[in-house]
């Protein structure tokens, strides 16, 4: 139940007003300037975190996400009690045990035994349950021999395993996780998830921190959505997707008009009859952008110019994943229905557009590459070939599927029960 | 103060586990495990006793024997190596352990402690050398090597009108005495200095400094008469010396003073010196406590 453990009211965590100043100097004498003669300020002001209220209820999981630099990291610090707030009050009901990073809480000297037993005496564990649960937190690490090794000969991913053995097994009632999970394997990964989910089901309370809406989803009901040091939205993981999305498609566009300008620096060839002047990639409102929505509407719209009169081009695009990974080409041509573009003249200019009415792609980066090339020879040959003229990303919120592809489907399960002649037939359309 | 000691006995599992560990790493490791901090300050006397004896030819007194020498200066090399090694490392220890400082919610008042109360563990391996030859020279083979000139030379050396000879005795009781007050001024230091080494991390370097200075102000070396007073030869007497007075502003004088009356004199220590050094352990540890106290909610930030 949701609400185990026989504690019915209160919030596990609660937060009001929570701002976190950081005081930062050019030199690091000035702070001791500062402290030995106060008057004069030497340094600047930076809020990481600023007017936070959050209220975590006891057996809730929550997630916080935002991108780099919002301020997760430092939210965490305070709701843990390591850092302690310039502003506003930050109240915990019950032990907290986190894991913020790779290897924090480890001292590398100690040997993954000491370790253990250092990490669960500063949780407020005693000898005799520590001793309880040791081979335990051993079993769940696999780290085997490893334990009497010092950590700083650790991969990470026994690091990783390590912490996340320690943190789920001292039984905390909050447990705080920051990403950490994204590093073990697939098989240690199954494991951290069924313990996490046993956690849900005794009532425990989890705050999970990411900066992936996916990760966040599947296992949060709740999310508050973090950006420059303030909680801008919190709510049903729906509800904040939305922003979510305005946010990374606002930042993604920024980001990649960078990117795209330095897109010169890809290979280029061709005869130049034909010049493609522009590449772009269209939302559904036909406005130019770098950040499409998976199953939205959406168009790559070449400009070209002619030089000189040319015969047959045939203007083509090509998708691919930033991985390189080839995801789709077609062109003008190659359609049940084919436009024919014969004879361009000299100083003629004009534009060619693919569109579709649902972008199949999932979540990801992709990049365009442009096909012009001459077909009135039996093998065609390049007029303007621009790899890499386009790089832009795919947002998918819903994580309905996973992979590159969305594949529109329909899933249906017939069920033959005893004593019942028709089967049970359950269909799902989308 | 009192809340730092409380959270201290709070957390002494933590403590013993850092100390145990402290003790293993200095030990384990090593081939020569245990011998290590007998061997280190025989090395150190060895060196010394060349350079200051053989070389420099100082003369302790006419009739010094070496042997005597060699106890004397060995009692003093134990003491301040423990001093010396606490206050240089745990200036850096706040720093060094940023990991858990800034991870976790971590007790960080531990990590001075802890450093301090491991080397004067260690000092206590060390300190049975010196008794076996306090033993060797007072009452074994040593011993019919005219004990009565070699203390009288020693007591020349300490320039004190006092009956001293070698042995071991009731005022031996007052170790643990000086090894608390000891503790009391460098773990002081060690709060002080750290939590100015998060501020300013030259600290660490200038400790460095501080400590080689501090040292030589100390008479470990050399007998504390060479300081206090001055031989004129137009006058054929002795004048109180130039820089006496560094004797008495140096505590670690006082404390190794003590120290040796406690160990190879079996002699009561001047209660006005050793309660001088009390006076300042105490008011070191205030101080050292207090700051470290007032800051120690802004590590976190400032590491």
């Amino acid at each position: 139940m949701a609400t185990g453990n026989g504690r019915t009211s209160g919030s596990a965590v609660f937060a009001q007003g929570v701002g976190k100043c950081y005081q930062l100097y050019d030199k690091p004498i000035h702070r001791l300037y500062d402290m030995l003669l106060p008057g004069k300020k030497r340094y600047r002001e930076f809020w990481a975190v600023r007017n936070v209220y959050l209220d975590v209820p006891h057996g809730s999981t929550v997630g916080i996400i935002g991108q780099n630099g919002a301020g997760k990291s430092t939210l965490l610090k305070l709701l843990t009690g390591i850092s302690r707030p310039t502003t506003g009050e930050v109240r915990v009901e019950g032990r907290v045990a986190s894991l913020l990073e790779l290897g924090a809480g480890f001292h590398p000297e100690f040997s993954g035994r000491e370790n253990i037993f250092l990490n669960c005496s500063l949780l407020g564990m005693s000898e005799a349950e520590i001793e309880e649960r040791f081979p335990r937190i051993v079993e769940f690490s696999e780290l085997g021999d490893f334990i009497d090794r010092p950590v700083k000969t650790y991969s990470s991913g026994m690091y990783v395993r390590l912490g996340f053995s320690v943190a789920a097994s001292v039984d905390p009632d909050i447990l705080i996780i920051d990403e950490a999970l994204s590093v073990g394997d697939e098989h240690f990964k199954g494991k951290c998830t069924n313990r996490l989910n046993e956690f849900q089901e005794q009532g425990k309370t989890t705050i999970f921190v990411s900066h992936d809406m996916g990760a966040v989803k599947t296992m949060c009901q709740w999310v508050a959505l973090m950006d420059a040091g303030e909680i801008v939205e919190q709510g049903t993981s729906e509800k904040v997707a939305d922003e979510y999305l305005k946010r990374s498609k606002a930042r993604g566009n920024e980001r990649l008009s960078a990117l795209n300008r330095g897109s010169s620096e890809y290979p280029r060839w061709g005869s130049g009859e034909v010049e493609v002047t522009e590449v772009t990639l269209l939302d559904p409102a036909g406005e130019p952008t770098h950040v499409a929505r998976s199953r939205d509407a959406f168009a790559i719209r070449v400009r070209y110019r002619a030089h000189q009169d040319c015969v047959e081009p045939v203007f083509g695009f090509g998708l691919y994943r930033s991985d390189g990974t080839y995801v789709n080409g077609s062109n003008h041509r190659w359609r049940e229905q084919p436009i024919e573009l014969r004879d361009l003249v000299a100083g003629e200019e004009g534009e060619v557009t693919m569109s579709a009415p649902s972008l199949q792609l999932l979540q990801g980066q992709y990049y365009v590459t442009t096909f012009l090339y001459d077909h009135s020879k039996a093998a065609p040959t390049a007029i303007d070939h621009r790899e890499h003229a386009l790089t832009f990303e795919v947002l998918d919120a819903e994580h309905l599927q996973h992979g590159m592809l969305f594949l529109p489907s329909r899933w249906t399960v017939r069920r033959t029960l005893p004593g019942r002649p028709d089967p049970v037939v359950e269909d799902s359309e989308a | 103060m009192l809340a730092l000691t409380r959270s201290l006995w709070q957390n002494r599992r933590l403590l013993r586990d850092f100390v145990r560990r402290d003790l293993k790493a200095r030990y384990v490791g090593s081939s020569m495990g245990f011998f290590w901090s007998v061997i280190f300050p025989i090395v150190n006397l060895a060196v010394y006793m060349f350079v200051f004896r053989l070389i420099l030819k100082m003369r302790f007194s006419d009739s010094a024997s070496p042997g005597d020498v060699a106890i004397w200066m060995l009692a003093g090399i134990t003491v301040w190596a423990a001093f010396a090694e606490t206050v240089s490392r745990t200036t850096n220890t706040l720093v060094e352990n940023t990991n858990l400082i800034q991870k976790v919610v971590f007790p960080s008042e531990v990590l001075p402690a802890y450093l301090c109360i491991s080397s004067l563990i260690n000092m206590l391996i060390g300190l049975p050398i010196v008794l076996l030859g306090v033993w060797w020279f007072a009452y074994g083979p040593g011993s019919n090597f005219e004990t009565e000139t070699a203390s009288l030379a020693l007591q020349a050396a300490e320039s004190r009108p006092r009956d001293q000879t070698l042995g071991f005795g009731a005022p031996m009781l007052l170790l643990p005495v000086l090894m608390a007050l000891q503790a009391l001024l460098t773990v002081g230091l060690g709060y002080l200095l750290s939590t100015l080494n998060v501020f300013l991390r030259d600290t660490y370097h200038l400790v460095g400094v501080f400590i080689t200075v501090w040292m030589f102000a100390t008479p470990i070396f050399y007998p504390e008469r060479m300081v206090r007073w001055d031989y004129k030869p137009a006058l054929d007497r002795f004048e109180p010396g130039q820089y006496a007075w560094i004797l008495d502003v140096n505590p670690m004088h006082w404390l190794i003073k003590s120290y040796r009356d406690v160990l190879i004199f079996a002699d009561w220590p001047d209660p006005l010196m050793l309660g001088k050094f009390a006076l300042v352990a105490l008011a070191v540890f205030a101080l050292g406590t207090s700051f470290f106290q007032a800051q120690k909610a802004r590590f976190p930030d400032l590491l």
